[in-house]
């Protein structure tokens, strides 16, 4: 027991900065939420009106979960839960791996595997620090909603609900690790099912039945196949129910349990899924520049599209059922009216361009990974191996941002294509819906500046380059799309790349706002390439 | 063989600072074509810097470098054409099969020789399906070593490239070795064990601290140092200790060891003749006693040292870093 009590601190210790900023980050988040609904929507009669436009409408449903009656706590839960359950399952997910799959592959169980300890010891401790951690996270989340003013024990209960999803997916991340051999397959299962249990929430909740008020809704048989469903069925500040969460808890034990049994008959090293070997030769393409980059990008342009069509296939399908019941409750159509920029624009296009502009987020994202997978490859020693090669440096730069851009394309290209079939299926394609597919490209161009920028961080500070790629992005995506909301001056806001970004198809394409784009990316990229054959390669 | 048209490797007073660290201070390095010449020096001395400058991956912070004549770091892509480089610690991409890097890395030199990858994999012994996450460091190593050996190059850039080898292995590396010397390429081989530069290279040159403080054939540098001698059957052994010329005098139990400068070979010679001896042995001065000479502690004035190399003093000297074959 003391061994295991080693293990468990060993563990946290590792995780000293990393767990902090998750629950940190998480309860700042709640509290954030919180307060702004507390200030926008103070009193009932604003919260009836942003519940019964959620209720009227499946996209909100998807996206945010259930409406579950007036009050702020009821508000907030509403808003924020579905994001703050995602987080909790992300957090427990890397968690876990971290500590047993990764480790492992790494060799460093094999250390721990000497040790006078039952062979399962690790895992477990994994899963008492997995459980920890969740518990510390529905503490704090608690304490986040009673600082923002919200009733003790609905906070209470609301945190529960976050940390209660944390735990279920503790035990699903540990059988993951069981199941697949590397750490990065392992990550990729439990967080691809983490955003499964978003999505069919989602379904159920969109399929919901409003009730007569249209301030609460009822969720369909899909949300009880989620566990982020399970939460939201806690109602924590309309009329608690704890017993609920006792469900996940019992299924979390099954899997950990499932995991520490597999754990405890397996090899180390071995997995039930096992590693297959490679090919002998190198395919096509396997001996340039271009094909490594792309075939180190591949799995991770695969996430994203996968991703941008579910956001644009919800955008497709549920867009015109927004506009049906939208365009028959009064109060809903003016409100609508008053927020859509130009008003006359259509309803349904409107709830498009605003899910393109994700998927162009999307795309960016999946640029800049590629780009910065550079500076991976140089301080892991592969690039020493490259660039010992007859090829420029410029090459190899070219190399990785052509792959990245062409991700970024495929990516706001694939979000366009399942819009267009979502709408085509709904019924009311008239053969304008493959305009989407544009549409959505065009949110290409300012994606590119943030290439370029990362790679002239790259070639400039290649020390600093991680941080300054994303920090880059980060800013332009705060000051692009809440610099309004922040109250900004327009030139900050307008430093964004996104801001330039035409917002088809409700705006009309922004030819010169493009092309300005374009040129600046492409000046970057040449300034990258300059700066990168003048420095030491580093590690 | 010196000339300087004719080297395929000229370096002349390399500085590279890293911050405040200096790696190279004034460091000479110089290449005839077609030798085997051995880069010695313990970890850290700037072996690996020294090749990533001759490779254009760094810049050096002053001095001149050519590799065929051409500046590697303003036109690093001409050098390389003619190049084969195998790192000192090889990194490889986790999820690509060893076969896969293989063929990507020749690919990149311009396509390698499919019947000289084939027996190259088969006298390496080397599974190139599996993924390279599951390579030990010696496999990775082989990775790089094929693909260095699977395509014919002028030049052959090799950082300590038998590190992870076992003797099996370090054999078929020093097959390769012969095989491209042959061909008539030149090889520049880091390394800090010793027995590896002794039976590969022709000339060597010693580095320490950023600085070549030795360059020869093997030959040259010997008569850099003393001659061992055992001697048993001595009447009087513990008289040899006032023996002029006899250096670092050990006495056990029936056999004098000392060392000798070439210069007083005659002199002590003569001084240990005498009818009761029983055995005498000579020994030449080894590669080892040469590195030790060179990078044991403080040690500036080697002439004056009387330091004790003998069999009693070696426990003391271990922590100087000796070791069988290598020094750290």
């Amino acid at each position: 027991m003391a061994g295991m009590l080693r293990l468990v601190l060993f563990q946290a210790r590792q995780d000293r900065v990393t767990l902090p900023v998750w629950i940190l980050g998480i309860t700042l988040l709640s509290f954030a939420t919180s307060t702004a609904v507390a200030t926008q929507f103070g009193d009932e009669e604003s919260q009836a009106a942003i519940l019964t436009l959620a209720a009227s409408n499946p996209a909100f449903l998807f996206l945010r979960g259930l409406p579950d009656g007036t009050g702020v706590g009821a508000v907030v839960f509403f808003q924020g839960y579905a994001f703050t359950a995602v987080l909790a399952g992300l957090m427990s997910t890397f968690l876990v791996v971290r500590h047993t799959r990764s480790d492992e592959e790494l060799g460093r169980d094999e250390l721990l595997g000497a040790v006078p300890l039952p062979r399962a010891a690790s895992l477990a401790a994994t899963l008492v620090l997995g459980t920890a951690a969740n518990l510390l996270l529905a503490v704090f989340v608690a304490a986040g909603f009673v600082a923002a003013g919200l009733p003790a024990g609905g906070a209470f209960a609301a945190g529960s609900a976050v940390g209660t999803v944390g735990v279920f997916f503790t035990g699903v991340a540990a059988l993951a690790a069981q199941v697949l051999p590397t750490g990065r397959g392992a990550n990729g299962a439990a967080a691809g099912l983490v955003g499964a249990a978003y999505l069919v929430r989602g379904v159920g909740d969109a399929l919901g039945t409003p009730s007569a008020d249209l301030l609460h809704v009822a969720s369909a048989w899909p949300s009880l196949l989620s566990p982020i469903g399970w939460g939201q069925r806690a109602r924590p500040f309309t009329s608690p129910d704890l017993a609920v969460l006792l469900v996940l808890l019992a299924a979390a034990a099954a899997l950990g349990t499932l995991a520490l049994l597999v754990r405890r008959r397996r090899d180390v090293g071995a997995s039930l899924l096992r590693q297959r070997n490679g090919r002998e030769h190198a395919g096509v393409g396997g001996r340039s520049f271009v094909g490594l980059a792309w075939r180190l990008q591949r799995s991770a342009v695969v996430g994203w599209c996968v991703g941008a069509a579910a956001i644009g296939a919800v955008a497709g399908a549920l867009g015109p059922l927004v506009s049906e019941t939208v365009s028959s409750v009064a109060p809903i159509r003016d409100l609508i009216a008053r927020l859509v920029p130009g008003g006359q624009a259509g309803l349904v296009d409107v709830f498009v361009t605003a899910l393109l502009g994700i998927a162009g987020v999307f795309a960016a994202t999946a640029g800049i990974q590629a780009v910065l997978r550079m500076r991976a490859e140089e301080t892991e020693g592969r690039a020493e191996l490259l660039l010992a090669a007859p090829a420029s440096r410029a090459r190899w730069l070219g190399a990785n941002l052509l792959t990245a851009a062409v991700s970024a394309a495929l990516v706001a290209a694939t979000t366009g294509a399942a819009a267009a079939v979502g709408l085509g299926l709904s019924g009311i394609a008239d053969g304008q819906a493959w305009s989407l597919v544009p549409a959505a490209l065009a949110h290409v161009p300012a994606a590119l500046v943030f290439m370029a920028a990362a790679a002239v961080a790259f070639a400039l500070v290649p020390r600093l380059s991680i941080v300054l790629g994303w920090g880059m992005f980060a800013a332009g995506l705060v000051l692009g799309e809440f610099g309004e909301l922040f109250g900004l001056p327009v030139w900050l806001q307008d430093a964004s790349p996104f801001r330039h970004s035409s917002a088809m198809p409700v705006e009309p394409f922004n030819q010169g706002g493009a092309l300005g784009l374009l040129a600046i990316a492409a000046a970057g990229a040449a300034l990258a390439a300059y700066c990168l054959r003048r420095r030491d390669l580093t590690s | 063989m010196n000339a300087t048209a004719e080297t395929v490797i000229e370096a002349r007073g390399l500085v590279k600072d890293f911050g405040r660290t200096r790696a190279l201070d004034g460091l000479d390095l110089s290449v005839a074509p077609g030798e085997v010449h051995g880069f010695l020096g313990p970890n850290g001395a700037g072996k690996s810097t020294t090749l990533r400058i001759l490779l254009g991956l760094i810049r050096p912070t002053a001095g001149t470098v050519r590799v065929f004549g051409i500046d590697p770091w303003t036109d690093p892509v001409a050098v390389h054409r003619d190049v084969a480089y195998v790192p000192g610690d090889v990194s490889l991409w986790p999820n690509l099969s060893g076969g896969e890097v293989i063929d990507l890395l020749t690919g990149l030199r311009g396509g390698g020789d499919e019947k000289l990858r084939r027996s190259l994999i088969e006298e390496f012994e080397f599974d190139p399906r599996k993924k390279a996450r599951n390579y030990s460091k010696g496999n990775r190593q082989k990775v790089a070593l094929i693909a260095a050996f699977a395509r014919p190059a002028r030049l052959y850039l090799l950082d300590e490239p038998s590190a992870g080898l076992d003797p099996v292995m370090d054999a078929v590396f020093r097959r390769q070795i012969e095989r491209v010397s042959r061909d008539g390429a030149t090889v520049l081989l880091s390394s800090h064990i010793l027995s590896e530069v002794e039976q590969l290279c022709d000339r060597m040159t010693i580095i320490r601290s950023g600085t070549a403080v030795e360059t020869g054939t093997l030959g040259e540098l010997r008569h850099l140092r003393r001659t061992h001698f055992r001697v048993t059957g001595l009447a009087d052994p513990s008289r040899l200790a006032a023996l002029p010329g006899a250096h670092a005098v050990t006495v056990s139990d029936a056999a004098v060891e000392f060392d000798a400068d070439p210069r007083d070979l005659g002199a002590v010679l003569a001084g240990i003749a005498e009818p009761g001896i029983s055995s005498l042995s000579v020994a030449p001065p080894s590669l080892e006693s040469l590195f030790l000479r060179h990078y044991s502690s403080s040690d500036g004035n080697s002439n004056d040292r009387k330091s004790r190399v003998g069999k009693n003093s070696a426990a003391a000297n271990s922590s100087s870093g000796r070791t069988d074959s290598e020094v750290n």
